[in-house]
């Protein structure tokens, strides 16, 4: 019992779940629901539809290329059961789920940092622009305000004299 | 072979049948329509089509009858006497020679109604022709009724019979009714004979197949054969006195040592002498049946003479019980081996076998040196060997086991795994983890990676820039909320609040205590002790001292401003009302408001204008 992935979307295909379709030439086709297998027959590429992996991978939008992807590879070699070589597999799996999972999210994270550059410019010009409807401009400065006014007055009547 | 052409004869069909279908063949492939005034050899040629059609499909069909029924004369005389006995030769050969008749007079019908149509001048005339034609064709098709209806059960029981092949290695079991032979054929092949306690359970011959030294063989069932004249058996025995004549086999005449079948030895022995014709040039075993119940040292006398007797004319006598299976190997491996050299024995001592004899040539080297070098044979093959020649019981399998164990046996496959540790055969090896397969993963390498460190200047920006938008949105609400009606008044208007405009400066982080001497609160003092604004005489003379504070608490109010006395500002009153009383009768706002609520009232744009105009219908 394995879980295939959809053709179209790249999802996961649970036993018991999903269509295949068999096509003249002896190619298989698994599909995780009829939305799926409608745009195939559409003949819609999932290279360019964009809500599947497909589309985001190949536009990168996500995680392609990764040294912790190459472990979960289909190989065609049967490999006779011992129990502590499964154990340690699943041991393994678990760390390099993690270590995916963190890898994806800081790729997103890392192409996403530009809108918040964005962001950030966005704030400092808002701060610029309209910071006196939560502070006045002189708010904190009356002391300094007023000794600059004496100085003045004073200079004027310096002048005067 | 004709032997595999009995299951392809065409089914037979009944008379009715048959005109049915030709008839309406006829009117199907045959061209329908002609007219009176078509000319003459046209219609001759429609309905002469119509005659030779008919006739045509009427003798295919009869031919191909004809030519699919085996002709007894061509067939192995096996089958030829088989059928003889099932079906009476006669009988069969009458039936196909009235069919053949039949065939030939609707040939002559037909070639007869062909040359009258010829003179034939009218439609009407050619029609009755071959009406007539095809009227008499049928006829003679109904009066073959009984032969085709015979045909047809000849054809599903011929269909039916067993396929033996009389030419290859067969073994033949005869014997007295209830002797054990179809138990011995179920024990030996795969066969699955029904056995009975009653005689005559098998009526039939039947055919087994089994193995043995590579080769195939066949095993023959017969039924019982009871001890009387040739003339008196009946056809169920009649089929078992062929298959011995015809079939060259080894014969296993089956006796029931127990005399459960009913009938005592002197009996079976009777019996094997009077068909003791049939089995010239045969190899011949005895078998003793039912040695489970009696063995034969357990016998009288007389009867252990009588096997001594057949053992030393030569034929082996053999102990068996088909109950318990003891024995019956050796049977056949006896009776296969005999029948093999009788066969090779009869090749040698034909022509054919020197071009065989040629052909093997077992090549020797020549010796070199006084070394022996036997040929080797692999510790495995030569136990092979062994147990195929003495069939020893095989390892127990899973099905001995099962039938052993009953119920409580489960079907437990996983016994036999051959894993590095034995102990964990029984593990539930898992497949799938959160969503993956694990049979996509192996080691894999174990690597870490840094959190990055938030940047925390920005922070301080962005949490400013959070508290100015929700301000502005408070802002937004506000003003929405404000809800006003009619003319929007300027701000100044307004008076402000000491208490609010502190409170929103120091919201603002100004430092707002101590403000007594300001400007806003010495002037809010001010105000509050000029109090209403008086009537201003006109004093030219009178200067103000201070021009902010005269114009601030000496202005009089609009309405007071230029009038002289009460009774002066009781007219303007009046004025002011009077020109406002229409403006309020409309609802307007205003002088300037000339928003006109209704563009098109219908009560001037519906009905007929009798007299008036559009002001008012």
């Amino acid at each position: 019992m394995r879980i295939e992935k959809c053709y179209f979307c790249s999802g996961p295909v649970y036993p018991g779940h999903g269509t295949m379709f068999v096509r003249n030439d002896c190619k298989t086709f698994r599909f995780c629901k009829s939305k799926c297998l409608k745009n195939f027959k559409k003949k819609r590429n999932p290279r360019k539809t964009r809500w599947t992996k497909a589309f985001r991978k190949a536009s990168g939008k996500e995680l392609t290329v990764d040294n912790c992807l190459e472990f979960e590879k289909r190989r065609n070699v049967a490999v006779k059961y011992q129990r502590e070589l499964w154990s340690k597999t699943v041991e393994a799996m678990r760390k390099v789920e993690g270590i995916k999972r963190k890898r994806q999210a800081q790729f997103i994270f890392n192409r996403l940092k530009k809108g918040k550059q964005l962001e950030k410019e966005e704030a400092i010009s808002e701060v610029k622009k309209n910071i006196h409807l939560i502070k006045a401009p002189h708010a904190g400065k009356t002391k300094v305000m007023e000794e600059k006014m004496v100085q003045k007055l004073q200079d004027v009547e310096m002048g005067d004299d | 072979m004709a032997l595999y052409n009995f299951k392809k004869i065409m089914v037979v069909p009944t008379s009715k049948e048959f005109i049915d279908i030709t008839l309406s063949k006829t009117q199907r492939k045959t061209p329908t329509v002609v007219h009176k005034h078509y000319q003459i050899h046209r219609i001759r040629h429609f309905y002469m089509r119509k005659v030779k059609f008919t006739q045509q499909n009427y003798h295919d069909r009869l031919s191909q009858i004809l030519t699919d029924f085996p002709k007894l004369d061509d067939i192995h005389p096996f089958y030829a006497d088989l059928m003889n006995v099932l079906y009476d030769k006669d009988h069969y050969k009458l039936a196909l020679g009235q069919i053949n008749i039949a065939k030939n007079l609707i040939d002559n019908v037909s070639k007869d109604y062909v040359r009258l149509m010829k003179y034939g001048d009218s439609l009407y005339r050619c029609k009755q022709l071959k009406r007539a034609a095809l009227g008499r064709m049928c006829t003679i098709m109904k009066r073959q009724k009984q032969s085709l209806e015979y045909l047809e059960q000849v054809r599903q029981h011929l269909s039916r019979l067993p396929t033996i092949d009389p030419n290859t290695r067969t073994l033949l079991l005869c014997g007295y009714p209830n002797v054990g032979k179809s138990s011995f054929i179920n024990k030996v092949t795969r066969a699955d004979v029904e056995v009975q306690p009653y005689a005559f359970t098998t009526k039939s011959l039947f055919v087994g197949h089994m193995d043995y030294k590579y080769l195939r063989w066949q095993v023959v069932d017969t039924p019982g054969i009871l001890d009387h004249p040739l003339e008196e058996r009946n056809t169920i025995e009649m089929q078992a006195i062929t298959a011995l004549a015809h079939l060259r086999s080894a014969v296993l005449y089956v006796m029931d040592v127990s005399e459960q079948c009913g009938q005592t030895l002197e009996q079976q022995l009777e019996l094997f002498n009077n068909i003791r014709p049939l089995f010239a040039n045969k190899p011949l075993l005895i078998v003793a049946n039912k040695c489970d119940v009696k063995k034969i040292s357990e016998l009288t006398e007389e009867d252990q003479k009588i096997f001594a007797d057949l053992t030393a004319e030569g034929i082996s006598v053999i102990e068996t019980s088909t109950l318990t299976e003891e024995g019956v190997m050796t049977v056949k491996t006896e009776a296969c081996d005999k029948l093999l050299a009788h066969r090779v024995d009869g090749k040698m001592k034909g022509k054919k076998v020197h071009d065989v004899l040629n052909r093997l040539h077992l090549a020797v080297p020549a010796k070199r040196d006084e070394k022996a070098r036997p040929p080797f044979i692999p510790e495995g093959a030569r136990i092979g060997r062994k147990t195929m020649e003495v069939d020893a019981p095989k390892r127990k399998t899973e099905r001995d086991l099962e039938v052993e164990m009953g119920d409580d046996y489960i079907l437990d496959l996983q016994k036999y795994w051959d894993l590095m540790n034995q102990d964990e055969k029984y593990d539930v090896i898992p497949e799938i983890w959160e969503g993956h397969n694990i049979a996509d993963y192996i080691d894999p390498d174990i690597m870490k990676e840094e959190l990055k460190v938030k940047d925390e200047e920005m922070q301080e920006i962005r949490q400013l820039a959070k508290q100015i938008r929700e301000k502005r949105k408070l802002k937004i609400v506000c003003s929405k909320d404000k809800d006003v009606h009619g003319p929007r008044l300027p701000r100044t208007v307004k008076k402000v609040e000491r208490k609010t405009l502190e409170k929103e400066m120091g919201d603002l982080g100004l430092d707002m205590t101590g403000k007594d001497d300001s400007h806003y609160a010495v002037n809010a003092r001010r105000s509050r002790s000029v109090g209403v604004a008086k009537k201003r005489k006109r004093e030219a003379s009178v200067v103000p001292t201070s021009r902010t504070r005269s114009q601030s608490a000496s202005r009089p109010p609009r309405d007071q401003s230029g009038v002289r006395d009460p009774k002066m500002a009781k007219q303007a009153k009046k004025l002011m009302k009077n020109q406002q009383k229409d403006m309020n009768r409309q609802g307007k706002k205003g002088e300037a408001d000339r928003h006109v609520f209704d563009l098109k009232p219908k009560h001037l744009f519906s009905g007929k204008r009798k007299s008036g105009t559009n002001d008012h219908r």
